[in-house]
C-alpha cells in the first residue's frame, strides 16, 4: 500500500482539488514526473499537459492542465494552475474550435512575432485537451 | 390657487416616488453584484498567495539573485494602470480614483507616462485630457476572467522586458468595508518583495533553475495582481453605488413625507376655504 500525501490544485477561480492521493503524474520540461509521498522539496514550471492522480483505492483521475507551477514540500504537492479541468468536463467541440482558430492565426503570423508564441500556446492547450479527452472515455 | 398648488405638489410626489423606485432597484442590484464580486475576490486569494509565497521563497533562498523583473529600466515611460467604473452614480467612487491619478500624473510629468485604462469612465477621462494611451479596456470588470487578464499582463511584462516601459503602477479602489472604499496606488514592476522568509534547511530543487522558474512566475503573479485589483475595484464600485443609492432612497423618503405634509396642508386649506365660501354664500341668501 502506497503512502498517502496531500495534493492541492489551485486556480484563479477556485480551489480545484484538495484531497489525498498516492501518486501525482505531471509533465515538466524534462519529461514526465511522478510525485509520491515524502518527495524532496521541488519546484517546477509545468507546460500544458495531462495531470493524473492515483487514489488510495488504486483508481485514477485525469485532468487537462493549461500551464502552471508545481510545488512539492513537507509531504504536500501544490499545483498552481492557470486553468484545469477534469477529463469528463472537457468540451470537445470547444477544444476543436480553438484548435482551428489557433492554426488559422499561426498561418497568418510570422514566427518571430509575440502573437505567434501566444497562438502556439493556444494550439498546445487545445491539443492537450483533445488528447486527454480521447484517452479517458 | 389652492387646487393648482395641490396639483403641483402631487406631481412632485409622483416624480420623487418614481425616482425612489429607480434608486431602490439600483441599490438592490448593486448589493447582489457586490456579493458576487466579493466571492470572486475571495476565491482568487489562495492562488495569488501561493504564487507570492513561491516568489518570496525563491528570492530569499537565493542571495544576490536578480531576475529580469527586478531592475528599473532607464528608458521608457511609466505605465499607469487606472481602474475605474463603467458607470456613474456611485458616490465618489470614480472621482476618488481620478483624484489620485491626477496627483500621480502631476508628480511623474504628463510626458513620462502612458495610460492603460480599465472601465468606461477611465477611458473617457484620459482620452478627454489628451493623455498618452497605452491601451483601453472598457466594460470588462463585471465579467472578467483570468485568460483575459493573463493576456493583458503578458503584453505589459513583454514591454517591460524590452524596455518600452520602465515601471508599472496600478491605481484602483480597494474594498475596506461596506461603507469604506479607498483609492490606492500599487507598484507592480519592478518587483519589490520583502526578504522576510525564514531560510529552510533543505532547499528545494528547482527545475530547470530558480531564475527560470521565477521569471515564469512573474507574469502570472502580475496577472494575479491585476485580476485582484480589477475584482476588488468592481466590488468597491458596487459597495459605493449601494450606499449612494441607499442615501438617495432615504432622501426620497424624507422628501415624500415633507411633500405629503405640504399636500395635506394645502388640501385642508382648500377645504376650509370652500366651506367658508359655502357658508358665506348661504348666509348671503338667507
Amino acid at each position: 500500500m502506497a503512502a498517502l500525501f496531500k495534493i492541492k490544485i489551485i486556480t484563479p477561480e477556485k480551489v480545484f482539488f484538495d484531497d489525498e492521493g498516492t501518486l501525482l503524474i505531471v509533465k515538466t520540461g524534462d519529461g514526465e514526473r511522478g510525485i509520491m509521498a515524502n518527495h524532496i522539496s521541488y519546484v517546477a514550471a509545468l507546460p500544458s499537459c495531462p495531470l493524473r492522480i492515483q487514489f488510495e483505492d488504486g483508481s485514477w483521475r485525469t485532468a487537462s492542465l493549461s500551464s502552471g507551477l508545481l510545488k512539492v514540500g513537507q509531504n504536500k504537492a501544490t499545483v498552481i494552475a492557470n486553468a484545469i479541468e477534469w477529463a469528463e468536463e472537457i468540451d470537445l467541440d470547444w477544444a476543436r474550435r480553438s484548435e482551428k482558430d489557433a492554426r488559422e492565426r499561426l498561418s497568418k503570423l510570422s514566427p518571430d512575432e509575440y502573437e505567434h508564441e501566444l497562438a502556439n500556446l493556444k494550439l498546445k492547450r487545445a491539443l492537450n485537451r483533445m488528447a486527454v479527452k480521447s484517452q479517458n472515455k | 390657487m389652492a387646487s393648482g398648488n395641490m396639483k403641483d405638489i402631487k406631481r412632485r410626489i409622483k416624480s420623487v416616488e418614481s425616482t425612489k423606485q429607480i434608486t431602490k432597484a439600483m441599490q438592490l442590484v448593486a448589493s447582489s453584484k457586490l456579493r458576487k464580486a466579493k466571492d470572486k475576490a475571495d476565491n482568487a486569494k489562495p492562488y495569488f498567495k501561493a504564487l507570492y509565497d513561491t516568489m518570496v521563497e525563491i528570492q530569499s533562498e537565493n542571495a544576490d539573485f536578480l531576475s529580469d523583473y527586478h531592475k528599473k529600466n532607464e528608458s521608457g515611460k511609466t505605465l499607469l494602470v487606472v481602474i475605474a467604473g463603467d458607470r456613474g452614480l456611485a458616490g465618489g467612487f470614480n472621482t476618488n480614483v481620478f483624484k489620485l491619478a491626477e496627483e500621480r500624473t502631476a508628480a511623474l510629468g504628463k510626458d513620462n507616462i502612458t495610460i492603460l485604462s480599465v472601465g468606461k469612465k477611465s477611458v473617457e477621462y484620459f482620452k478627454k485630457r489628451g493623455f498618452n494611451i497605452y491601451s483601453e479596456y472598457p466594460g470588462i470588470a463585471e465579467t472578467i476572467r483570468m485568460p483575459m487578464v493573463v493576456h493583458i499582463a503578458d503584453g505589459m511584462t513583454g514591454d517591460f522586458k524590452s524596455g518600452k516601459i520602465n515601471a508599472i503602477e496600478v491605481i484602483y479602489t480597494t474594498y475596506v468595508s461596506p461603507l469604506t472604499q479607498t483609492a490606492k496606488l500599487q507598484e507592480i514592476l519592478p518587483v519589490t518583495i520583502p526578504d522576510t522568509m525564514e531560510k529552510r534547511l533543505q532547499l528545494p530543487d528547482y527545475e530547470p533553475n530558480p531564475r527560470t522558474v521565477f521569471n515564469q512566475i512573474v507574469p502570472k503573479y502580475i496577472a494575479g495582481l491585476l485580476f485582484g485589483a480589477i475584482v476588488d475595484s468592481f466590488a468597491s464600485e458596487q459597495a459605493a453605488r449601494r450606499s449612494a443609492m441607499e442615501n438617495a432612497t432615504d432622501n426620497a423618503d424624507t422628501m415624500i413625507s415633507d411633500l405629503s405634509l405640504l399636500y395635506n396642508r394645502a388640501r385642508q386649506a382648500s377645504i376650509t376655504q370652500e366651506i367658508t365660501e359655502i357658508i358665506g354664500g348661504s348666509s348671503a341668501t338667507v
